[in-house]
């Protein structure tokens, strides 16, 4: 079942007096489950379609379909109540709110969705825990390291269990091995929970570990490649590197 | 409850970042503390110094109330005199709101003495009852006393016009004037003393005479130009005044409230407090300026952070309320700071007045007759004012708290 559906996708941008084609028809289907990137270089549209995806941006034609939600004609209201309901995001870095500490960050999302607070503080404890932050909880992120405040990140797209989890570059601030790690744990977060991932990317270790590569070039989907497994491999090979 | 409930999330988030910035928050703070505070303190020195002012006045001669027969005041001539009728007397014997009154007559006059002439106001007062309406008995200079009801020829006159005229107690001076029947009204009298009040004006031109001998020398035959009332609480005047208005024999009488019979005191206080309040219109403007600034630089610098926040579902109208609540933590702990420091400032004020009675001289130049300024704090006006300073921080942070809410996400999660 697709939990994103996109037909002719084209986003046009002014830049400076001249119309900038950053997405040039896109035809796209992404099913529950799938642990997908959407590789390419430096614009060559991958960050546009994440973000149309997510409805941060409005398409300038073709439909998209996400979780049952046809974006086009949605209210900003509508959208920001699909993106908090149905979407969890992962931006490349400075991704959580200074003034909270870890467990308030990811707790953030459940207060806004209405859950109550005994339940809040366990599926965040939880979630925590799952990545491996049982002990930084009462951190506030400046307290916390790159790859450990990308992991409450995660905990904070994943704790309203959502159907689409978006994650644009989470892998460009840090190191290879922190990196893996993170991978790792929403590959994990993939398969036992049956979360949906959709990167944006040009790090190679996330292409590998995708189970879906997708490649962009001027706008235009270039390549779609299903694999199976290439976490495997990219662990030989990291193991191979430690 | 539910607002509030709502709310919680903004709330918190809004004092976790106006503590974000330790030194950006407690400057502002210091900014709104010293705005309310001079706001109170000023207001509190304004309102003591007005009403001393008027107690001065009041105290002096004119006491809160005066009754006169129509025309009276803008003619000052014993022409307009009158007999308080029974339903006036009784009012004025049994109200209980009334400390005490004087019955007075007024006439214009020369003085002579040695070879120097003064014109003058001659007022004649019935010297025990006078002195529960006035002051001027207190300030009968050394070697001098205050008249008794039995004194006769004898009188008190003020230091400027016993000065130009080179007299001094126990000289005799020459008086004319015009009698209430139209004759000559003229005779000797006997300076027994002196008075320096905080009146120029009356101490260049007043002549006290006791009212026994007013009536002889003047043939006021039961009549009189005034009768001043002192009221027990000057904030009872204008209920006093009205129901003295209210008696069918006012019709024929003008009866006048202090503010009335010294519009030019009220006229300076109104000139005084119209630009007090442009003084403090400046002090909230610059205060509320304070918090805008604060509360602009905190959403500029958060602009990546409110667009991550919108990305993963903040609606706009949480933004706002969280920036709105930003600015009413500052506002409200700078309120009351600042209504601390300035209540602290007003009461030390008020136990401590201004005194500037070394510049009397100089002070009575200008017409001021006042010397002493306590501050008079009320709580009216350390609410008033800290509500108004509260109130112009929030409004001023609407603008921000909107922009904050109008970001595009994307665009701000872009900005570093």
């Amino acid at each position: 079942m697709e939990i994103i559906t996109i037909k002719s996708l084209i986003k046009n941008y002014d830049g400076e007096g001249l119309e900038v084609h950053a997405l040039r028809g896109i035809d796209l289907s992404v099913r529950r489950g799938e642990f997908t990137a959407i590789a390419g270089p430096s614009g060559s549209g991958k960050t546009t379609l994440l973000n149309l995806i997510g409805g941060l941006d409005i398409p300038t034609d073709g439909t998209l379909t996400v979780a049952g939600n046809n974006l086009a004609g949605m209210s900003a209201k509508e959208l920001s109540d699909m993106r908090l309901n149905s979407i969890g995001f992962i931006f490349q870095a400075y991704n959580l709110i200074p003034v909270l500490t870890a467990l308030e960050n990811v707790e953030y999302i459940l207060l806004l969705q209405g859950v109550g607070k005994s339940e809040r503080r366990d599926r965040s404890r939880r979630i925590l825990k799952e990545v491996g932050l049982a002990k930084e909880i009462d951190r506030r992120p400046k307290e916390l390291s790159g790859g450990q405040q990308q992991r409450v990140a995660v905990a904070r797209a994943i704790v309203s269990e959502p159907e689409l989890v978006l994650a644009d570059e989470p892998t460009a601030n840090l190191d290879q091995k922190t990196g893996a790690g993170l991978l790792d744990l929403m590959h994990d977060l993939n398969h036992k929970k049956n979360i949906t991932f959709l990167f944006s990317t040009h790090d190679r270790m996330v292409m590998e570990y995708a189970e879906r590569l997708i490649s962009l070039t001027d706008g235009m989907i270039a390549s779609d490649k299903k694999k199976k497994s290439l976490k495997e491999s990219a662990e030989k090979k990291l193991k191979k590197q430690r | 409850m539910k607002l509030f409930k709502e709310s919680s999330i903004e709330v918190m988030l809004a004092w976790r970042n106006v503590w974000k910035n330790k030194r950006r928050t407690i400057l502002t703070l210091l900014t709104i503390m010293v705005g309310c505070s001079m706001i109170i303190f000023f207001r509190a020195t304004q309102d003591g110094s007005y009403e001393k002012m008027i107690e001065d006045s009041i105290a002096a001669n004119t006491g809160h109330i005066q009754i006169h027969e129509k025309g009276f005041w803008d003619n000052q001539s014993i022409d307009y005199a009158f007999i308080p009728g029974e339903p006036l007397q009784s009012y004025l014997d049994k109200n209980s709101g009334i400390a005490a009154t004087s019955r007075r007559v007024h006439a214009a006059g020369l003085v002579s003495f040695k070879n120097n002439t003064f014109g003058t106001l001659i007022q004649a007062v019935e010297p025990e009852r006078e002195k529960k309406v006035s002051t001027l008995h207190t300030t009968i200079k050394p070697g001098g006393r205050y008249l008794t009801p039995d004194d006769g020829m004898r009188i008190i006159i003020g230091a400027t016009l016993a000065k130009n005229l080179d007299a001094k107690v126990g000289d005799s001076i020459a008086m004319i004037s015009q009698g209430f029947d139209g004759s000559i009204a003229a005779g000797n009298f006997e300076i027994v003393g002196i008075f320096r009040t905080l009146n120029p004006r009356y101490d260049q031109a007043l002549i006290i005479m006791p009212m026994a001998q007013a009536v002889e020398t003047f043939t006021m035959m039961g009549y009189l130009t005034s009768i001043v009332v002192r009221v027990k609480n000057t904030s009872d005047m204008e209920k006093t005044r009205d129901e003295i208005r209210a008696l069918p024999e006012s019709e024929r009488l003008e009866v006048m409230g202090w503010d009335e019979l010294t519009p030019e005191l009220i006229q300076a206080i109104v000139m005084d407090k119209l630009f007090g309040y442009i003084f403090y219109f400046i002090l909230l403007l610059i205060t509320a300026f304070g918090v805008l600034n604060t509360v602009q630089m905190s959403v500029f610098e958060r602009t990546r952070e409110l667009g991550i926040m919108m990305a993963i579902g903040t609606r706009p109208r949480q933004i706002v309320t969280m920036v709105l609540f930003e600015s009413m933590f500052i506002s409200l702990m700078g309120v009351l700071l600042g209504a601390a420091v300035g209540s602290g400032l007003g009461y030390y004020f008020y136990i401590h007045p201004f005194d500037f009675s070394g510049y009397q001289k100089e002070l009575e130049q200008f017409a001021m007759v006042t010397t002493v300024f306590p501050a008079k704090l009320t709580v009216s006006n350390v609410v008033f004012t800290s509500l108004l300073t509260f109130l112009f921080g929030v409004l001023f942070s609407i603008a921000p708290a909107r922009r904050a809410a109008k970001l595009n996400p994307l665009k701000a999660i872009r900005q570093l």
